[in-house]
């Protein structure tokens, strides 16, 4: 007699539902950050201001969000059997290519004559630095059982 | 031409230097971080979760410093 092969658990790694509430709250934060770099901006610098406080912070929350965004792509192929080479690839991959990214807009970007690089730069560090406390807040707050993934083995049954 | 010679006539802005630290410190940074969670991921796979998320708090404070370091290109004239 031969048991039937058992039905595979979902192996998704817990971290998914932190990781979505630390990229929704960051949205909303970052959406904050806009306003009131928006109008400080224009206040400061006029429309060219507001522009850069807008690209800033926009630039910050997206190139912050992409690592947690990464991930949670990549753990949609936790069932794979080679989903750590699939992990780290993606998210290092994701890591690599949002540097060059990054470069190339501060390159472009550099030369702009409708954007006041002082408001932009101030703008993206705001908005770094709001999108770390937000990761810190999500993180402290979450509730995360130990020995999350572990598999039991199903109870037997009697028949 | 003497060796002193050659070295003052290279130009280029001294801060495209400094782009370069910005980059090197968080990479060493994500390495140490993302290698010490695959040792943990080795030992405890069932912690995978709770590592994933310690490692995404790692990578987030250290690309910080990258991303502010790489954004002065902006004000560094």
């Amino acid at each position: 007699m031969t048991a039937a092969s058992p039905e595979r658990a979902d192996r998704t790694p817990t971290s998914n539902p932190v990781l979505g509430r630390a990229l929704r709250w960051g949205g909303l934060i970052a959406g904050i950050i806009a306003v009131v770099g928006g109008v400080l901006g224009y206040v400061f610098a006029g429309t060219e201001g507001l522009v850069s406080a807008l690209v800033g912070t926009l630039m910050a929350v997206v190139f912050m969000g992409i690592t947690g965004a990464s991930i949670l792509l990549a753990n949609r192929f936790a069932d794979s059997d080679v989903f750590v080479g699939i992990f780290f690839g993606i998210v290092l991959g994701g890591w690599l290519l949002k540097f060059i990214l990054f470069i190339v807009l501060v390159v472009v970007l550099r030369d702009a004559d409708w954007l006041n690089p002082t408001v932009l730069f101030l703008s993206i560090v705001a908005g770094v630095i709001a999108s770390l406390v937000v990761d810190v807040l999500v993180v402290a707050r979450s509730r995360m059982p130990y020995a999350s993934d572990v598999e039991l083995p199903k109870a037997p049954t009697d028949d | 031409m003497d060796a002193t010679t050659v070295l003052a006539a290279l130009d280029g802005n001294i801060a495209t230097v400094g782009y370069g630290l910005a980059a090197i410190g968080p990479a060493i940074g994500v390495g140490i971080v993302v290698g010490k969670t695959i040792e943990g991921v080795a030992r405890q796979p069932e912690l995978a979760g709770r590592l994933q998320v310690l490692m995404w708090i790692g990578i987030a404070f250290t690309e910080a410093l990258a991303f502010i370091g790489i954004a002065t290109y902006f004000i560094f004239v």
